[in-house]
């Protein structure tokens, strides 16, 4: 409020102030993490630190660390969406139909995905800033309605035999270049993109302050419920792109059981990022770092030997600690 | 004279009252339909049976809908209703109140009550005990992050649902647990005859009495006729009031997440008897049970921002759940009416939660 909104050059250095540094604490914690696990998997598994093992884990990284982009908008407005397993779900199935029956290019294709998953982000959207009803509880109707959907568009079978119009997407060799998976870079583009957004816009400050206190963000002028509406437009878009992720990723065969479950994995990568789930806080590459770090447990897991369902227990726990931390930092901060 | 004098005497009597005595009957039915929410749900129950009947005469249904067949139908009310009073519990505690892990406590409880009673040779009472007492510990995992420690439910729930699944599957090696004396346990699902009136009635099934109505009891003295119950209330309605008002805040809101471990614990040994064996998915497979729980809630009027909601809201609210998913299997027969239910849950749901917020702007409640 007393910030002068005449003095253009003397607001310019208090703004540079208010302004987090570019890495977080949360962030260099978890690259120290993944780099200690790394090490210790490649000295336990020789095979874990070659190109054949890490692919694979970059392209199962790429959906949900694209997807957690969005989450990340949603949750730093203090929004959340468990749709998303069902939206994945409706825009995969609906998409490789296209490409059996319809033989579709694969722009055309991509576009369809992205576009019916924005649609569906809208339909959530729309439901949350305007109906205002707490957004848990919509998207877990949404997500209902969206795996209703997409079972009828499957008719109680898989779809076989898609092409591979999506291999630029996929594990083989022509889905990377010098080497790293396409969906991977196209992820790391979506997330630098988002982190220039959140940090150095205005549309970006604004949704850290709806998360921060929506009313006031009313008051001080913010749109408030346009922008929430745009964050889960947003998800709903990137979980269009995903689901091409998620086709290309696979055989030529899509089950039903696709994107079941995935809401989870995407805001436990949110959480582990160290973006707050109260609002108002979050960071857009601690949740790539995150969406790592649960991959390469995951993988590490089975690597070494061990039970595959264990993995889960892994990634309970990093919840608990990246989150138990974060609280004992900000309790020790209001003590000091 | 006398006909003036008869008109004049109401309205000297009570002249504040007059507005509102003076509102028509559709005008407060309708304010009981929107604001009382057990109200609407009995409605919707009528309706639904008064519908379902006249499909049913008219011979578009592949089965009789009839009352045995709701009765049956019953017994998916169990292990819903059971979870759907946990939620309430703790989503009435307040400040984000909710828990995500009630499934995955149902698999972990499930595999060890399966070991304790089918191979361990305990006996029933102790296996049962053994349940409560691991899902008591679990909650109190969850009870001490959120209360203790300050994690926010969503989270601290969220992580130890990802470990409790992860424990269920690594314990039992991802196999159901399964021996003769628990395919025995089975006999604790059947439907029984009332005794004395039975003979009149359909066929009910037996976790009804043994573990339903106990639990529904139970809750509804602990939320109604103690002092816990009131601070829980004050507790999710001003979380700083009830500090300030001398509440012991983290105990209480501790013990409600103990008491949605103990339920679980419950529901475990009923879904033991209702499989015949322990899976370690009992709890998670497809969307779990703590989503469906968390909407019957919902749908029963309570408040997730905390506060506000009645044990009969979650007893009502299950009811109209298991029959309109009963009366859809018999509308469409096979896969169509489980992807049918999935449609009808999700509306119900977006319906329910978009009236709730229509009555707090139009009336000041729900």
């Amino acid at each position: 409020m007393s910030v002068d909104q005449r003095g253009a050059p003397a607001a310019r250095p208090t703004a540079r102030r208010i302004l987090p540094p570019p890495v977080t604490g949360q962030e260099l914690v978890l690259v120290g993490v993944i780099a200690l696990l790394w090490v210790l998997l490649g000295i336990f598994t020789p095979a874990f630190l070659t190109p054949g093992s890490i692919r694979p884990l970059l392209v199962s990284v790429a959906p949900i660390a694209l997807i957690g982009v969005g989450m990340t908008f949603i949750i730093i407005t203090a929004g959340i969406d468990v749709s998303v397993g069902g939206a994945i779900m409706l825009c995969a199935v609906v998409t490789a139909k296209s490409l059996v029956d319809l033989d579709m290019p694969l722009p055309l294709a991509i576009l369809l995905s992205i576009g019916l998953g924005l649609l569906l982000g809208l339909l959530n959207g729309v439901l949350i800033a305007y109906g205002r009803v707490h957004a848990i509880i919509i998207t877990f109707g949404t997500a209902n309605i969206f795996q209703f959907l997409a079972l009828r568009v499957f008719g109680s079978s898989t779809v076989n035999g898609i092409p591979g119009t999506f291999d630029v997407f996929g594990r083989g060799e022509a889905g990377r270049t010098f080497g790293i998976p396409h969906s991977f870079l196209i992820t790391v583009v979506v997330v630098a993109v988002a982190w220039w957004y959140l940090r150095h816009t205005s549309g970006g400050r604004n949704l850290f302050a709806i998360g921060g206190n929506a009313q006031a963000a009313r008051l001080a002028g913010v749109a408030v419920q346009p922008r929430i509406l745009g964050a889960y437009a947003l998800t709903g878009a990137l979980v269009g792109l995903a689901a091409c992720f998620f086709i290309a990723a696979g055989t030529s065969t899509l089950d039903q059981a696709v994107g079941s479950g995935r809401e989870l994995a995407v805001i436990a990568a949110v959480v582990i990022g160290g973006t707050s789930i109260l609002g108002g806080r979050g960071s857009v590459i601690g949740t790539l770092l995150g969406a790592i770090l649960v991959q390469t447990v995951t993988s590490g897991v089975t690597q070494i030997g061990w039970p595959s369902q264990l993995a889960n227990l892994f990634v309970g726990l990093f919840i608990i600690i990246a989150v138990g931390t974060d609280l004992l930092r900000q309790r020790a901060r209001k003590a000091s | 004279m006398t006909v003036t004098s008869d008109q004049a005497a109401p309205a000297s009597g009570a002249p504040d009252q007059a507005p509102r005595e003076h509102r028509g009957l559709f005008s407060r039915a309708l304010e009981a339909l929107l604001t009382q929410r057990v109200v609407l749900l009995a409605v919707l129950i009528v309706l639904l049976v008064i519908t379902m009947s006249i499909l049913d005469a008219a011979g578009l249904l592949s089965g009789s809908f009839n009352a045995d067949y709701l009765a049956s139908a019953l017994i998916s009310a169990v292990p819903l209703a059971m979870l759907g009073l946990a939620q309430l519990m703790v989503i009435l505690s307040g400040r984000g109140g909710i828990d995500l892990s009630v499934g995955s406590m149902v698999s972990l409880t499930g595999v060890v009550f399966g070991y304790a009673y089918g191979l361990w040779g305990w006996s029933l009472i102790a296996a049962l005990a053994l349940a409560v007492v691991v899902g008591g510990l679990c909650g109190a995992v969850n009870g001490v992050l959120v209360a203790y420690i300050g994690f926010p439910p969503l989270i601290a729930t969220l992580a130890t649902y990802y470990a409790y699944r992860s424990l269920a599957l690594v314990v039992s090696d991802q196999k159901p647990v399964n021996s003769p004396v628990i395919q025995d346990f089975y006999s604790a699902a059947q439907s029984v005859e009332l005794p004395l009136i039975g003979g009149s009635l359909p066929l009910i099934p037996l976790g009804i009495f043994t573990f339903l109505i106990p639990t529904i009891v139970v809750v509804w003295l602990l939320l109604n006729k103690t002092t816990f119950g009131r601070r829980l209330y004050a507790l999710g309605t001003n979380n700083v009031a009830a500090t300030w008002s001398g509440i012991n805040v983290k105990p209480n809101r501790m013990a409600v997440y103990v008491a949605s471990g103990v339920i679980s614990g419950l529901v475990a040994v009923v879904t033991v008897a209702q499989f015949a064996s322990a899976r370690p998915d009992a709890g998670t497979s497809g969307n779990g049970m703590a989503l469906p729980a968390i909407t019957i809630a919902v749908l029963g009027g309570v408040a997730i921002t905390g506060g506000i909601g009645r044990v009969a809201g979650i007893v009502l609210s299950t009811l109209l759940i298991v029959w309109v998913n009963a009366s859809i299997l018999l509308a469409l027969p096979g896969n169509d009416g489980t992807q049918f239910q999935l449609l009808a849950l999700g509306t119900v749901l977006i319906f329910a939660s978009l009236l709730n917020g229509l009555t707090k702007r139009k009336y000041g409640g729900i």
